[in-house]
């Protein structure tokens, strides 16, 4: 009796239609190998300000990003809130439902790992995770990368027919074109990522300093044993030092981690695409989709374990050194 | 042959640079097949195990991730 009926279905369609289309997308404009450049490209040939000791500022692609993910985190944040001021603590529904199981899962690990100083330091935690996570999975919308302005280079450049590139290498010599993409996800643009991991370090040494006062700094300046047991007082002393270089590296690691895997990531989305522009690029995005939420949970995770240890003070001496 | 030297240093000097990633990848293998072998004796501390497994696969893999920001470096800055 449980047999199951055969359905005709609508998506399965749409998906093979949209398969077929692109087998012959890709005979009219075979996909061209992508302009690779590690900086944010700029969008506006003039700085939008200037500032004395520091230089100028420029309207870059992945600034654009930056401020779609704060109106979408925006845009949660007012659901959420017209729905709890509405009917009070009641079930939400939709987003709201599913963050807040989120919110409610995170909250507890904090707990678990940082104790009574879960409330300060869960809004860190949660405010990376969500960023991050919403910035990472930018990279999966079709035309974040490839849509943008046609700007002339001296070489590597494509032929342009109208809005497209078409697949003809220009002469050596002439110009060509690339794509300046009007949006670019923003955790490859190492500025974000080095002010994320700045904030994440910095605050775990004002919550460090807030635990425990003054003797946070003897993490770094152990001088306690230094007189009574001499050799194991120097080598304290050593740690202390390490500590304070591990510091720096955390925010090194911080940056480099996330930026390589999200820039690795869409390097390989651009390459793909361009080698099979049917199907295979589907499957990579699936493994980005996991790279991106696992990024993410991995810069808030390590910055809350690192505040957690920070309020902890002495004794916890296996720690880890990234 | 054409092209120049420069050009085939940095895309061999690219491929060399990952070779780090060989530690990377050891390190991230050891690490799971801890938390599996833990998991399995103890099914209970499932989630626990997890969530310290993907720290450590974290500090791991940044050591890989150095190596291919420098291949990046070398490709597409320098």
């Amino acid at each position: 009796m449980n047999e199951r009926k055969w359905r005709w279905g609508f998506n399965r369609w749409l998906v093979l239609l949209f398969i077929v289309l692109g087998f012959f997308a890709a005979k009219k404009y075979p996909p061209i190998s992508p302009h690779v450049q590690l900086p944010a490209e700029r969008l506006s040939h003039d700085p939008l300000f200037t500032l004395p000791g520091i230089g100028e500022f420029y309207l870059t692609n992945t600034l654009v990003a930056l401020f779609l993910v704060d109106l979408i985190l925006l845009a949660m944040a007012f659901a959420i809130r017209r729905q709890t001021s509405k009917g009070g603590l009641g079930m939400l529904k939709g987003v709201s439902g599913a963050l807040e199981a989120l919110f409610e899962g995170l909250y507890n690990m904090t707990e678990s790992t940082a104790g009574k100083w879960a409330k300060e330091i869960f809004p860190y935690f949660a405010t990376i995770m969500l960023i991050v996570l919403i910035s990472n999975w930018m990279e999966l919308i079709p035309g974040v990368d490839s849509i943008g302005f046609l700007e002339k280079v001296a070489e590597h450049g494509y032929a342009a027919q109208g809005p497209f590139l078409i697949k003809e290498e220009v002469a050596h010599g002439a110009e060509g074109f690339v794509v300046i993409p009007w949006v670019r996800v923003v955790s490859t643009d190492l500025n974000f990522t080095f002010a994320l991991a700045l904030i994440s370090v910095v605050m775990t040494q004002v919550i460090g300093i807030r635990a425990q006062g003054m003797a946070y700094f003897t993490k770094f300046w152990n001088t306690s044993t230094l007189f009574s047991k001499p050799i194991f007082g120097a080598i304290d002393f050593g740690v202390g030092l390490l500590e304070l270089i591990s510091e720096f590296s955390k925010i090194l690691s911080f940056a480099f981690r996330l930026f390589g895997n999200i820039f690795a990531g869409s390097v390989m989305l651009f390459v793909l695409g361009a080698l099979v522009p049917v199907f295979v690029q589907s499957m990579v995005l699936l493994l980005e989709a996991f790279v991106g939420i696992i990024q993410a949970l991995v810069f808030g995770m390590l910055t809350m374990t690192f505040m957690a240890q920070a309020t902890q003070g002495h004794g916890g001496h296996d720690e880890a050194h990234a | 042959m054409q092209g120049d030297i420069v050009a085939a240093a940095k895309l061999i000097g690219a491929g060399l640079a990952m070779i780090g990633a060989l530690g990377g990848g050891i390190g991230i293998g050891l690490s799971a097949h801890g938390a599996v072998q833990g998991i399995a004796r103890n099914p209970d501390a499932a989630g626990t195990v997890q969530t310290n497994m993907i720290l450590g696969i974290a500090f791991a893999e940044a050591v890989a991730i150095y190596c291919l920001v420098v291949a990046l470096l070398i490709l597409f800055v320098f």
